[in-house]
């Protein structure tokens, strides 16, 4: 079982660093090889720990290996340990196998470019950081884990850097996520200084001791960490920005693995959140608030991708929402078909994207059904998925977190409403742009790219993984269906739930059929509404300029931020240059040189050049030293 | 044998000085001498056992009637420093001799002459020797920043040695007055002294050393005009003297005196972490950036020593060993970039990382680890720091904290404004990728970082023997 | 002990000692000077050998072998430096030799 584990976690670090030591002494297709096997091969350890696991009783499902110690001062100790149980092998089959499937289609989707290597070595660094995030042993790993696929999606939002725009979101993206870090290991500094530890199970044990207020600080520290890295508000700028990247690095870290770890980490760290439940209460909050900002947002995006990550903030709301209210498993379970079905949506949108020459804007697509109908279904058999339409994944997974909400009452209903107009929403948006994008008579542009496809809609390389996460997608909720079975939350059931058992939010079978013909008729309402403005465009699309303006300006949280924090930093940076910098410690400079100076010529008048002079001098010396030594006696 | 180690390039500088060599036979000579302190190194460090405190000692009188002596010996976290110190100055030596330096074996020899007294400095183990080493690491920073360094190198070399005689003057007097009243300059059989105005005194020079805001008059001009392996020496090593002195300095005072001047020193060196960055956000050129973000780093430092708790002054020697790697690493890359376009100038570079692969990777690799990303050494050792301090006051380490993202934030700005976006004005087309000695130069002090990043607790560990430290009672 | 009391060996070397720090101080003559420091010097050494002979050890003796291997080096390079000086044509007057002025 750990060593799958180990196999999983070291098979991509060593891909990446093969790649970079080979350099150009391999071709670029070898390099492309050489990252995708790594991720197969930890996918393959994945699956060999799953095995493993599934072999065993509920018990001893749970395994720590430590491979050294690698952070040890006075009496703090951190391994470099790795934690293997449900929880963890479940990321770690998400993250590899989807991982694996969009680094093939990367194979396709960056052929041609000059600088390939570049991009599967950061692939592969990508795929190992995901895996350290989700097989950390202690708090420390974890967040060494967190901070590296930062750096990897730094590097790969920034992958074109000859473009200001990209280098600018990759930083923008870092800097927020780095802002996410400092708070978590504030989080932790409290844990040592409280409890002396960051391994996991001693840290839940000491968190028991504390006082509310530290625990509620933990809470905190933590819940920032996970909103800056899961895009959720107000830490969410980065995100649509990051869609600079190219579109498989959008599909794996920006859709199915990385702005998920958020949820992860609540899941990971669920006791703590059940001692601080007004911090859980605020993370679910905070998962409501974002999908509906999210959703309205999306209805006015004009970038295709960009629709597509506003969709992602939004689905990662829901898991808020549902690990916030303490519906781990089903919180998990929607990260798992979300990894699928948001997956698909973007590779789908890399095959429109590369069919079409870069090409990004929808308004300048349209009606391409024809030139792309495998495309199409795959890209409809998504948006289905992601609507939450059955029997598709999203259905599944979606209705199980907004059922957990209407049965934690109170407070979850408030969630549960907020997440109904949510699934509205995501009927809507999803459906404008598919609608745009494939209906209609077919562009100008699309006309023009259309002769030139003779090879299809794509290379095998690209089609083969949407096919798989389009079955994928299909079937991938079938794992748990409401009031017949649930394999996934018992898998999970050792970790998600709790070992002390707690009474966490169990839906009655009512609850959970209400909730289905709820939201699955919402969603119905929202593609309806699609349909008649973009489809059939019966209806004329609403115009409310400032609303609309808004909306585009994303309500104006860039500019805040840059207003708040940016431009003050830069201008306290610039009088810091020229008021304390310039004057004070350069003028200090030229006081004491000039000091010196004006010292050393009054002192220089004493040497008169007479020799006689400075003998009067030694021998007054003298005489005084003669007069001292007398008196001292 | 840690005589040898200093005694080494000492006499490798005297025999690079005497013989009559050609300039680049002086600079093969100096890598030679440089090549075997290392192996030195190792053989002291195999011969180790980090459990024991001093060790490896050399003792002989000096002047028996004053209690000083010639005094040299290891503790764990010294051996590091000088590891540190012979990595960074081998580097630099052979980094002189790529670029061919005029008058080689007067600068080679200097070279040799700084390492050996800088390892002096790491090993002293009696306070007047000690101050021998730290005023003859001066003597050849004068004289290579004044001779060999840049257009305005007098005002540089001037004020550099202004601030630091005054420093070490005061140093000096303390020096005296400790040694006097205790009976002996000898740092292992000294007691500790309670008195707060030697306490001052040694604070002035290593204040200085470091440099600690408001003292950093000296930093950016020594740091920009000075040869660009000096540079890395100086802001790589010669500051880590700092370290190493406020180290003897915390373990020879009364806890009541360290804890009466405890607030007072975190809030300058917070001053000078958060000031330092965000001088080094705007600052128009590699060299300043590197400039300001050490001396950020240095207060990062002086944040852990004064935590006064085995964290966090574990945590400061961790991140002396990496910011010194870093920093080394980056003045030798803006020397690399100078010499092919003339001008460390963010203003004229950009763009060098399409067709230069090996520079791209060394840059954003030593960029990376210098912002601190979780799982590099030098976020290791500032999460000690920060964990160490903040037992003393949350606020300190939430300063601290701001300044990890501020710290992202410069650094990744260097990143771009170098390898990112249109060619700049003076990246021509033909401007080289690094040469193999080159990266001969730079690729093993990225590795010692990338070994450092897997496993920092070989330094954490064996810093201080046992968990408890000598230097740091809780 | 034979021979004169301590004190007369004291006194003979005060005024030896008077004698050449006047010379020191009044004469122009680098010379003179230099011949003056000798005489100081010299005076110093008179006593250091008497309070050896006083106290009955060498170290005085010892001593005062070092003033005069000291005195004879010095001898030669203030010869020396008269010589440079003069071969220059400058004026061997200490008054006027004052380049070394702040």
């Amino acid at each position: 079982m750990t060593a799958g584990a180990w196999l999983c976690l070291l098979a991509p670090l060593c891909g990446a660093l093969l790649i970079t030591a080979l350099g150009e002494s391999i071709s670029r297709r070898t390099a492309a090889w050489i990252s995708t096997l790594s991720v197969f091969a930890a996918f393959a350890g994945a699956l060999i720990a799953f095995v493993d696991m599934l072999g065993r009783g509920h018990e001893e499902r749970e395994a720590v290996t430590t491979a050294w110690t690698w952070l040890a001062a006075g009496e703090f100790h951190a391994g470099l340990s790795l934690l293997v149980d449900p929880l963890s092998v479940t990321m770690m089959l998400i993250v590899s196998g989807v991982g694996g499937l969009i680094v093939l289609y990367s194979i396709g989707y960056m052929d041609g470019d000059p600088e390939e290597r570049r991009y599967f070595a950061y692939m592969s660094l990508f795929v190992f950081s995901m895996l350290m995030l989700v097989e950390a042993g202690n708090f420390l790993l974890l967040l060494v884990g967190w901070g590296l696929v930062g750096l990897a999606s730094y590097l790969l939002i920034g992958f074109w850097h000859e473009r200001p725009s990209a280098v600018a979101a990759a930083k923008k993206a870092f800097v927020m996520n780095a802002f996410g870090d400092a708070a978590m290991a504030l989080a932790f500094f409290v844990l040592i200084w409280q409890t002396g530890t960051l391994d996991f199970a001693a840290a839940f044990e000491g968190a028991g001791g504390l006082s509310q207020t530290f625990v509620d600080l933990v809470a905190l520290g933590l819940l920032a960490g996970a909103v800056a890295k899961s895009a959720q508000i107000p830490l969410h700028t980065w995100l649509p920005d990051a869609m600079e990247g190219p579109t498989p690095v959008s599909a794996l870290i920006h859709a199915a693995t990385m702005v998920t770890a958020g949820v992860y980490l609540i899941v990971r760290a669920h006791p703590i959140f059940e001692l601080a439940p007004s911090i859980a209460d605020l993370a679910a909050g905070l998962g409501a608030i974002t999908l509906l900002v999210a959703g309205v947002i999306a209805l006015v995006q004009t970038d295709i991708k960009r629709v597509i990550a506003y969709s992602t903030m939004s689905q990662i709301g829901y898991m808020f929402l549902g690990a916030g209210l303490g519906a781990y498993g089903n919180g998990m379970f929607h990260l798992m078909t979300h990894a699928f079905f948001k997956a698909l949506l973007f590779m789908a949108a890399g095959l429109v994207i590369h069919h079409l020459a870069n090409e990004q804007d929808i308004r300048r697509m349209g009606g391409l059904r024809q030139a792309m109908p495998r495309t199409y279904i795959a890209f409809l058999i998504g948006s289905l998925a992601l609507v939450g339409i059955p029997p598709l994944s999203g259905f599944f997974s979606k209705d199980s977190i907004l059922a957990s909400a209407l049965a934690s009452g109170g407070y979850g209903r408030l969630l549960f409403a907020a997440g109904l107009a949510g699934a509205l929403l995501t009927g809507l948006y999803t459906f404008r742009l598919l609608f745009i994008v494939f209906l209609g008579e077919p562009s100008a542009l699309v006309r023009e790219h259309d002769h030139g496809s003779a090879h299809g809609e794509g290379p095998w390389t690209m089609t083969v993984p949407v096919a798989v996460l389009t079955v994928l997608a299909v079937v991938g909720g079938w794992v748990q269906v409401a009031g017949i079975w649930h394999p996934f939350g018992e898998w999970l059931d050792p970790i998600a739930v709790g070992r002390e058992h707690l009474a966490l939010v169990e839906p009655t079978v009512t609850q959970d059929y209400v909730t289905s013909v709820l939201a699955v008729g919402l969603g119905a309402v929202g593609i309806a509404v699609a349909w008649m403005i973009y489809g059939s465009r019966k209806w004329s699309v609403p115009r409310v300029p400032s609303v609309q303006r808004t909306l585009e300006h994303k309500l104006w949280f860039d500019e805040l931020y840059d207003a708040v924090f940016y431009n003050p930093g830069e201008r306290i940076s610039g009088l810091l240059r020229r008021g304390v910098e310039e004057p004070l410690i350069g003028g200090s400079i030229e006081g004491v040189t000039l000091g010196a100076r004006e010292a050393a010529g009054a002192l220089g008048e004493a040497q008169t050049g007479y020799l006689r002079t400075y003998a009067l001098a030694i021998a007054a010396a003298v005489a005084v030293l003669v007069v001292v030594f007398i008196t001292v006696q | 044998m840690t005589t040898a180690l200093i005694v080494l390039p000492l006499a490798a500088a005297l025999l690079v000085w005497v013989l009559p060599l050609p300039g680049r036979a002086a600079g093969m000579l100096a890598l030679l001498a440089a090549l075997a302190e290392l192996v030195l190194w190792v053989v002291a460090v195999a011969g180790f056992d980090f459990d024991q405190g001093l060790q490896q000692e050399d003792r002989h009188s000096w002047f028996s009637d004053l209690g000083v002596s010639y005094h040299v010996g290891f503790f764990g976290f010294s051996l590091w420093l000088v590891g540190l110190t012979i990595v960074v100055s081998a580097a630099a030596i052979g980094y002189a001799l790529w670029v061919d330096r005029e008058r080689g074996r007067a600068y080679h020899g200097l070279l040799l002459f700084l390492m050996g007294a800088i390892t002096g400095v790491f090993t002293s183990q009696d306070l007047l020797l000690f101050y021998v080493f730290f005023e003859a690491m001066l003597i050849p920073l004068y004289v290579l920043i004044g001779v060999w360094g840049g257009p305005r190198r007098l005002r540089a070399t001037v004020t550099f040695v202004i601030y630091t005689m005054a420093g070490s003057l005061l140093m000096l007097a303390a020096i005296i007055v400790f040694g006097l009243s205790q009976g002996t300059f000898s740092l292992p059989d000294s007691g500790t002294s309670s008195n707060e105005w030697v306490f001052l005194g040694f604070l002035a020079a290593f204040a200085v050393k470091a440099p600690i805001f408001p003292f950093h008059g000296w930093l950016v001009d020594a740091y920009r005009e000075a040869p660009a392996e000096v540079a890395a020496i100086l802001s790589g090593v010669v500051s880590k003297a700092a370290v190493y002195g406020l180290l003897i300095v915390i373990s020879k005072f009364d806890q009541s005196v360290l804890h009466d001047f405890q607030p007072y020193i975190l809030a300058f060196a917070a001053i000078g972490l958060v000031y330092g960055s965000l001088l080094a956000f705007r600052a128009p050129d590699i060299r300043s950036v590197t400039a300001y973000s050490s001396m950020a780093q240095m207060g990062l430092i002086v944040l852990g020593i004064f935590s006064l708790t085995t964290v966090g002054v574990t945590g400061a020697v961790v991140q002396s060993v990496a910011h010194g790697l870093v920093s080394a690493t980056l003045f030798l890359l803006a020397g690399m970039v100078e010499t092919r376009t003339g001008t460390s100038a963010f203003a004229g570079l950009g763009g060098m990382a399409r067709g230069r692969p090996a520079f791209a990777t060394v840059l954003m690799a030593t960029g990376i680890i210098a912002l601190a990303v979780p799982g590099s050494v030098a976020f290791a050792g500032e999460f000690l720091i920060l964990a160490g301090v903040y037992t003393v006051g949350w606020g300190w380490a939430a300063v601290g904290a701001g300044a990890i993202v501020l710290a992202a934030m410069y650094m990744l700005r260097l990143i771009s404004a170098v390898l990112h976006r249109a060619p700049g004005a003076d990246v021509r087309e033909d401007a080289r990728d690094l040469r193999p000695f080159e990266l001969a130069l730079v690729v093993p002090l990225v590795a010692a970082l990338l070994f450092l990043s897997a496993w920092p607790a070989s330094v954490s560990e064996r810093s201080f023997p046992g968990t408890g430290s000598a230097e740091a009672s809780e | 002990m034979r021979g004169p009391d301590v004190s007369w060996y004291l006194i003979v070397s005060a005024i030896l000692f008077s004698i050449g720090a006047a010379g020191v101080l009044l004469r122009r003559s680098p010379l003179i000077v230099l011949l003056s420091l000798e005489i100081m010097l010299n005076s110093a050494n008179l006593a250091l050998i008497s309070f050896a002979r006083l106290h009955g050890n060498h170290d005085g003796q010892i001593f005062a072998l070092a003033v005069m291997a000291v005195a004879a080096s010095e001898v030669v390079v203030g010869l020396g430096l008269i010589v440079a000086i003069a071969r220059k044509h400058l004026d061997l007057d200490v008054d006027r030799l004052r380049v070394l002025r702040g």
